[in-house]
């Protein structure tokens, strides 16, 4: 059964648990690979997460000279593989949300693999699996259809929808802040 | 136990070479629920997985809990017993030895059978704490009253939830944190939030907060501050600190005006209705508005909303019980439900956010100086009889009822309590008005602190003795639903640090006093003695056996036998706990807070948490990631406040109050009253807020008044680069 990872951005309340976790997955050397960003500090708390979206045709990988970033048959585009990253970072500046990181030490890229050692068992990513809010869920097909439904995605989300705000599509789904926007009331 | 639309079922990711430990977390009442990682070859702790079949929580956790496990094997690890001959160093951390628990005993035991032969036995006193087990929690009032026979214990929870249980108290006759379960939370049609910065402050509630808005719902949100869960609330009441009673006497008044009250429900179970009328009626939105600062409209607006919901909960903190006036808020919030009839039904009624891990179990069973096991009172003889056989002493040899948490500083400061037992909790950042307080603990001819690091306030003992993490131990803890859920040990003490149950046996042995307590060799034996003490109380936990608790995935109290699966849902038959089995509406003038903004101190100061840290910071302080996200206090100031002080974002000004001063970073943000300045609580030393607050205690609660004072500010460029 193929899930998604769905993002609410508007759920955020920038607690921060999903980097926490994010350290806590197996192959993840204790760093996170994501962000949070405040969106406007000054005036309003509101932030939102930035985990990479896992582009169906990633520029990152597309970038790399020496073919170090796999893509897996789920779509999960891993880490740099140690053993071919030569540390160009062209994927660094390639990605259009800045996601992969680098590692000056090592000479090496690391970026979110959507855990892949417990998704490709069914298992939830971290950072969705302890996400307080449910700005981070893990979705099945069905459950991202009813979303879709529910939020009229194709306004809010990256999947290759008319008024599309991201560039290409990604196999993690999100929805910009503003669900509640013409929310029926109960009463 | 029902499971709700969220459950799913998914299996645990399994990791070579390691065992999972179900438990739950150390930290706030939400209990969430987690697997601790333990390696196998090593049988240590050494990382978390979700715990996704918990049903309260679901696998979530705040950054907190993710990374709570780092606790154990933490490098701050007591070991050994601390020993400092030198007092002269006291508040500091220096001259400490380690030392045997033979000796550290000795030494405890010698000194304080000195004080209470040349003082007497009052002249001890148990400072204790809700951030460990029912259990310990239990013991540690039996062994303030059976080992050292002093009348003076007392606890954290004062400064926590003692407002909360007071207003229910008086308007149930019974204090359960919540009326229903919290997997009813997100079902229901209106969320009124008082007080509570949610989002930061108990995370994992909120996937079922936005889930009342996605489902259409209305969420309300009283606060003065627009906190995370305030910014996407339909309604924000942004009111000054300290003028809650106002607020919510204005609520009750525009709910019988309007023709929201139920006055069947009224009538049939409830009293009071007439006096509380009277009183509330004086609460028009304009009148409402000139106290509390919120806009008329939003006032009636709320009410409105809260009228028409076919189901709401009325939820509230420390926001609102951190005031002089705590219970009269808990109570006078606890009026809507009651003149609405939204109590006693799924999907209705009333709950607090409780602060601590077992801010509930721990306050009802014996560590409060006026309490006994069971929620039993020390002033009704049959409930002291009822313990006494329990205990197997004599009424006549059961201390009177003591004094508050911070009373006792006071009587420290005036050398009638010339001796400290302190454990699980660290007042010397806690507590109200801290260079007071600081000075009574100094001033103590003996303290002894537990504690699984050096905190704060184990700067000032004579003795630290090393107790053990909650990873280390197991038993009971109450949740902030009331449900009674088990914490299991997942690995063994780490050096020679011990349980605080083992502590308080081996110490009442040496005291002499072992025949009521060399009986209790393990924590199950603790528990057993428990719940047999708590039998018949109102808080029953007679029939939550372990073997139940999971079973059952937790029992919520009372349970009275072990036929009985509990009561998730309070009040279902509309009898309340008052003799004639009806809820009070109480009538509550309006007191503004004990210290109102001046010419010289301008602004009002509140306080509150982080989402990275819990409490004094004395655990989460210490873990890097913590740390990194929140690593000092700062002040929050609005826009316009700090143009008329010119002052600039993150820049340091001296914060200053009639009892103290600390210097801040500034932190500019619209998201707050401009009238308000606010501060985080987890820091010690120089940088504790409570150097400022005001130690107004409410009458009945004796809650001191963190979320409110007068305050002054001033810039300080000299400072800038000193820190």
């Amino acid at each position: 059964m193929k899930q998604h990872l769905y993002i609410e951005m508007d759920n955020c309340i920038g607690c921060r648990s999903c980097l926490a976790a994010c350290t806590q997955c197996g192959g993840h050397d204790e760093r996170n690979r994501n962000y949070v960003y405040e969106v406007n500090p000054l005036v309003t708390r509101q932030t939102i997460p930035l985990m990479c979206l896992h582009c169906v045709n990633p520029a990152c990988a597309r970038s790399c000279p020496a073919q170090a970033i796999q893509i897996t048959e789920e779509g999960a585009v891993l880490s740099a593989l140690v053993e071919k990253c030569i540390g160009c970072q062209n994927c660094t500046i390639a990605c259009p949300y800045g996601i992969p990181k680098f590692d000056e030490e090592q000479n090496l890229m690391y970026k979110c693999d959507l855990c892949y050692d417990r998704t490709k068992e069914g298992i939830p990513p971290m950072c969705a699996s302890v996400c307080p809010t449910n700005t981070l869920q893990w979705v099945t097909e069905e459950e991202l259809a009813a979303k879709k439904a529910q939020h009229k995605l194709g306004k809010w989300t990256a999947s290759h929808q008319p008024f599309e705000p991201l560039e290409g599509e990604t196999n993690v789904k999100i929805s910009l802040p503003g669900i509640l926007q013409g929310k029926q009331k109960l009463f | 136990m029902p499971k709700d639309k969220f459950f799913k079922v998914i299996a645990n990711k399994q990791h070579p070479n390691e065992e999972l430990v179900p438990t739950h977390c150390s930290y706030c009442g939400m209990q969430c629920g987690m697997n601790l990682r333990v390696d196998k070859s090593t049988n240590k702790i050494i990382g978390v997985e979700p715990r996704y079949d918990w049903p309260v929580t679901l696998g979530k956790m705040c950054p907190k809990g993710v990374t709570a496990y780092q606790q154990t094997n933490h490098d701050d690890r007591l070991l050994r017993p601390l020993i400092r001959d030198d007092a002269s160093l006291k508040g500091t951390k220096e001259g400490f030895r380690e030392a045997s628990w033979d000796e550290a005993y000795e030494l405890i035991v010698s000194k304080f059978q000195e004080l209470q032969g040349r003082y007497g036995k009052d002249s001890l006193s148990v400072f204790s704490g809700v951030s460990m087990t029912n259990e310990k929690c239990y013991l540690t009032g039996k062994f303030a009253r059976v080992a050292l026979q002093t009348r003076y214990i007392d606890y954290n929870g004062r400064f926590c939830m003692s407002s909360a249980a007071a207003g229910f108290l008086r308007s149930f006759g019974v204090d359960r944190g919540s009326t229903l379960p919290w997997t009813d939370l997100h079902e229901t049609d209106c969320l009124f939030i008082a007080g509570s910065n949610t989002a930061e402050c108990h995370p994992t509630s909120m996937f079922r907060v936005w889930e009342v808005q996605n489902r259409g719902g209305y969420l309300i949100v009283a606060d003065p501050r627009e906190t995370p869960i305030a910014r996407r609330a339909d309604i924000h009441l942004d009111l000054r600190p300290g003028t809650d009673l106002a607020l919510a006497n204005c609520m009750v008044n525009l709910l019988i005006q309007n023709g929201y009250a139920d006055e069947q429900f009224v009538a049939a179970h409830t009293n009071g209705f007439e006096e509380m009328k009277e009183i509330v009626k004086e609460f028009t939105p304009e009148y409402t508005s000139e106290i509390t600062g919120v806009a008329p409209e939003k006032l009636i607006r709320a009410a409105e909303i809260y009228g028409k919901a076919p189901n709401a909960v009325v939820m509230f903190a420390r926001g609102i019980e951190q005031q002089h006036k705590g219970a009269d808020n808990v109570s006078a919030y606890t009026n809507m439900c009651l003149v609405t009839g939204k109590i006693g039904r799924p999907k209705a009624g009333v709950a607090t956010f409780t602060g601590q891990g077992n801010g509930q179990g721990g306050r009802e069973h014996g560590q409060k100086s006026d309490l006994l096991p069971g929620y039993r009172k020390l002033t009704n003889p049959k409930h002291v009889e009822e313990v006494c056989k329990v205990w197997g002493i004599t009424p006549e040899e059961m201390p009177q009822p003591g004094v508050s948490a911070y009373e006792m500083f006071e009587l420290m400061d005036q050398k009638t309590i010339r001796g400290l037992y302190l454990l699980c909790s660290n007042p010397a950042v806690s507590a109200p008005n801290q260079n007071f307080v600081r000075e009574a603990l100094r001033n103590l001819d003996f303290m002894v602190c537990a504690d699984i690091y050096l905190s704060e306030s184990a700067e000032f003992a004579d003795v630290v003795l090393p107790s053990v993490t909650w990873s280390e131990d197991e038993g009971t803890v109450t949740n902030l639903e009331g449900r009674i859920i088990k914490i299991n040990k997942a690995q063994e003490p780490i050096g020679e640090s011990k349980p605080d149950w083992q502590i308080e046996v081996e110490l009442a042995e040496r005291l002499g006093r072992g025949r009521y307590f060399s009986h209790l060799k393990t924590a199950k034996d603790v528990a057993d003695e428990f719940r047999l003490a708590s039998k018949g109380g109102y808080a029953d936990y007679y029939g939550a056996t372990w073997d139940k608790i999971e079973k059952q995935n937790g029992v919520f109290w009372p349970c009275r036998s072990e036929e009985d699966p509990g009561t998730p849902h309070m009040f279902l038959d509309h009898q309340f706990y008052h003799a004639d089995g009806k809820a009070k509406l109480c009538a509550l003038p309006y007191r503004p807070p004990a210290e109102e903004p001046c010419e010289q101190y301008p602004l009002r100061l509140t306080t509150g948490r982080v989402v990275y840290h819990y409490l004094s910071g004395n655990q989460t302080r210490r873990i890097p990631f913590l740390r990194d996200m929140c690593p000092e206090p700062y002040v929050e100031i609005h826009p316009e406040t700090a143009a008329l002080y010119n002052i600039q974002h993150e820049e340091v000004v001296r914060l200053y109050t009639r009892r103290g001063e600390a210097w801040y970073k500034v932190k500019i943000i619209e998201a707050i009253r401009k009238d308000t300045v606010f501060v985080p609580y987890h820091f010690g030393h120089e940088q504790s807020i409570n150097l400022l607050t005001i130690p107004a205690l409410d009458p009945m609660s004796r809650m001191p008044e963190f979320k409110v004072c007068a305050a002054q500010l001033e810039k300080q460029p000299e400072r800038m680069n000193a820190r």
